[in-house]
């Protein structure tokens, strides 16, 4: 898997949350994925975004274009130095919410994308990554 | 930065409020207050919510307009929510949004009609 091109946005606030998901709909345009597809990628970043900046009081996510044999895709990675998530397993049952939000940022996520991965240690913060790779 | 604001117009007895097509946070807050205020001060029987532009919607955004949609109601008015787009339909029920019991219509002039059907069997009565 080989990273063609990369970039980041800082989520400070909130409207940070619309401008990074101007940056990954532009990404992922730029990488020819179709209206739905496009579409599922924003709104997965959307969620993603929101948690950063709600749970964690902002981070930061790093946008990546892959390139992996002969598939494109992109990764998205939001990583924060917020308090953690303790029951990892927990925040990804549905309905579950510790924020007072629906509790379907991370399952709704990961259905949208390919590929997530979630690390976080209690007190130091938290790495969301996702993926989504061009059917072709 | 510069963003596309809510727009709301009243159409005989009904309001019409368009969503720019990727909304921040503030400005999808602000379509309950410029909504409802605009519902009391043209005393109309209902909002059309215009989504045709819109992009994304969002579990945040979701949420703002079923309420917004649930306090129209509490005011005695009805909601339609008019032109949701093919690919928004898709993501937001894979991600798990759902409006609740709202009215849905294919385009602004389905909606329109809807509602003055409904004000004619109104009349009727």
């Amino acid at each position: 898997m080989n990273v063609q091109e990369e970039g980041e946005v800082r989520i400070k606030e909130e409207t940070d949350i619309a401008i990074a998901r101007r940056a990954t709909r532009d990404l992922a345009t730029k990488l020819g994925f179709g209206v739905t597809e496009t579409a599922r990628i924003v709104t997965a970043a959307s969620e993603l975004g929101r948690n950063t900046y709600k749970y964690a009081g902002g981070g930061v996510m790093l946008w990546r274009a892959l390139i992996d044999n002969d598939s494109k895709g992109l990764e998205l990675r939001f990583s924060d130095e917020g308090p953690g998530i303790a029951d990892v397993n927990e925040a990804m049952r549905e309905g579950h919410t510790t924020g007072g939000g629906l509790g379907m940022g991370l399952p709704g996520a990961k259905r949208l994308m390919d590929e997530m991965e979630i690390q976080s240690v209690v007190g130091k913060g938290t790495m969301v990554t996702v993926r989504k790779w061009r059917r072709r | 930065m510069t963003n596309e604001l809510i727009s709301v117009i009243k159409v005989h007895d009904l309001l019409l409020a368009t969503m720019p097509s990727d909304p921040d946070d503030a400005t999808v807050a602000a379509l309950q207050e410029e909504t409802l205020t605009a519902m009391d001060q043209h005393e109309v029987r209902g909002l059309i919510l215009d989504l045709s532009k819109v992009e994304i919607l969002d579990s945040y955004f979701a949420r703002t307009v079923a309420e917004t949609a649930q306090m129209v109601g509490l005011m005695g008015g009805e909601t339609v929510i008019a032109g949701m787009r093919p690919a928004v339909a898709i993501t937001a029920t894979e991600l798990g949004v759902t409006l609740g019991r709202t009215r849905t219509a294919l385009t602004v002039e389905r909606a329109l009609e809807l509602a003055g059907q409904r004000n004619n069997a109104t009349r009727r009565r």
